[in-house]
């Protein structure tokens, strides 16, 4: 790209102007750091035709993401299936129901790819030459497998006493993964300090503004599949509240850029019961989050107690009529088994709760019936297949009989 | 012994939550806080601090927040990820 569609970072509290560093936090107020645009220039230079010449991936969307040149890493990552959900929207009483479904996202089955896409293809422009990240599930594997493909060093930081399962999948890609003893805010500060003192490029502390605009292309890519327009109503989970933030931004950007008219539509927040800081702020009608500190629920990929972009997400639910939603861990099964059963796709616990906070909104009349709903899946049930041991009946088991087999299925 | 310089936000909820705390640390420990952002809605607030004091000075203080209900983050929250 000849074009510098992206400008500078800019805080997202005082609009305080950076350069494009590996940095992420404002010097005066502390607020987080976010990429920003030249989108008159952006206007000018995209279309939908242009877009709809580009291979079926994220960075379809490229001008619209916080790289310099072509993207490096990642090139295959994204354009996951829009499921028209008819089944689905049957068993909700619903009129027009979607689901995105990034539980088959490229490489490693989650939407963690397409942050990590964008991180690490900075990271490189940046002249990084080891990546690292902070993790106990999917962004450790995606970080992994990237790095691996790309030719970059990796380092993944896990809590010592993670669950060997997990750990099998950052390791097949050759990363060097450390455990680190101690409670989670001595983790925190050890990764701050390993990325300053070190110059590592970390996903989610230094190349956090990079990072997190890859969420966007989940949204541009809900707009295009609907042909060029914005749902009315998209439920999404929210640990820290990036993903929700980021997919309300490219909603807006396609509306600044041209891509689509404007219309109204609402953010929705899904949250498990045993950590909930962003639903319950939103339900209280407080932008003030208060912490979780000891989170309890089978969805352990959202279980963030302090949530960083919780009072971000609190605000755009609020400024586009939407609204939260928490779930129970029995009610996040029943809804993992009610996707599998009704559109045959198996996500994990994370998508358990933002089907299950759907039905919830839908039922409280938060979400009409007969307008056009998306829930966004974010990863792989196979990733979190232990949720549902004791859950599902076991196997029937016969003779090598036909007589038994024709009884059984008499039943 | 050499000073260390700490971001922090810190969350201020519960029974003690109008009290001086920030006051009544720096009384006791050693430590030199400047106040970059604050925000109180409540009975609840939040507090963007940038802590400056010789190490163990520094965690003693911070454990002193944390017993008086304040929940102390480094500024670069959420590391860990899913």
């Amino acid at each position: 790209m000849s074009e510098p569609f992206f400008s500078q970072l800019k805080c997202r509290e005082c609009g305080a102007l950076y350069p494009k560093k590996a940095i992420h936090v404002c010097e005066y107020d502390f607020g987080p750091l976010e990429a920003d645009y030249d989108y008159g220039k952006i206007r000018a230079a995209i279309s939908r035709g242009k877009i709809q010449s580009r291979p079926l991936t994220m960075w379809r969307y490229r001008e619209l993401l916080p790289i310099d040149g072509e993207p490096t890493v990642g090139l295959k990552v994204g354009f996951t299936p829009l499921v028209k959900a008819d089944r689905l929207a049957e068993a909700l009483g619903v009129s027009e129901l979607y689901v995105k479904n990034d539980a088959v996202n490229y490489p490693t089955l989650s939407f963690k790819d397409r942050v990590v896409a964008v991180a690490l293809s900075r990271a490189r422009e940046l002249g990084f030459k080891i990546v690292a990240c902070a993790s106990t599930g999917n962004l450790a594997n995606s970080v992994a497998a990237n790095a691996a493909a790309a030719g970059l060093e990796s380092y993944v930081l896990i809590p010592y006493d993670l669950e060997r399962s997990k750990v099998l999948n950052s390791l097949v890609y050759g990363t060097r993964v450390i455990g680190i003893e101690g409670a989670y805010d001595q983790v925190n500060r050890l990764c701050s300090e390993i990325a300053g003192k070190h110059g590592w490029g970390f996903v989610n502390v230094n190349l956090r503004p990079y990072y997190a605009e890859g969420s966007k292309t989940m949204g541009f890519e809900i707009i295009e599949q609907l042909g060029w327009e914005i749902p009315a109503h998209t439920v999404i989970p929210m640990a820290s509240g990036s993903l929700l933030t980021k997919i309300n931004k490219a909603y807006r950007e396609a509306v600044k850029v041209g891509l689509v008219s404007e219309s109204k539509f609402g953010i929705y927040g899904a949250q498990a019961a045993g950590c909930n800081p962003i639903a319950a702020a939103q339900k209280a009608g407080t932008d003030l989050i208060r912490p979780v500190p000891k989170p309890d629920t089978i969805a352990k990929s959202l279980a963030i107690g302090t949530p960083a972009d919780g009072y971000y997400a609190v605000n755009v639910m609020r400024n586009t009529g939407g609204a939260a939603e928490d779930a129970t861990d029995s009610e996040i099964i029943d809804a993992i088994k009610l996707l599998a059963e009704t559109e045959g796709i198996f996500t994990e616990t994370a998508g358990g709760v933002t089907l299950a906070c759907a039905q919830k909104l839908i039922v409280s009349g938060k979400i009409p019936r007969d307008e056009r709903i998306v829930i966004c899946i974010t990863g792989n049930g196979l990733k979190t297949a232990e949720a549902l041991d004791g859950h599902l009946p076991p196997p029937a088991r016969i003779k090598p009989s036909l007589r038994e087999f024709d009884a059984l299925i008499a039943k | 012994m050499a000073k260390f310089k700490g971001r922090y936000w810190l969350n201020f909820s519960g029974p003690k939550a109008t009290d001086p705390l920030i006051y009544l640390m720096s009384k006791k420990f050693d430590v030199i806080f400047n106040i970059r952002q604050a925000t109180i809605s409540g009975e609840m607030g939040l507090m963007g601090v940038e802590f400056e004091a010789e190490r163990e000075e520094l965690k003693a203080a911070i454990a002193w927040l944390e017993e008086h209900g304040v929940t102390v983050e480094p500024v670069e929250i959420n590391t860990i990820e899913g």
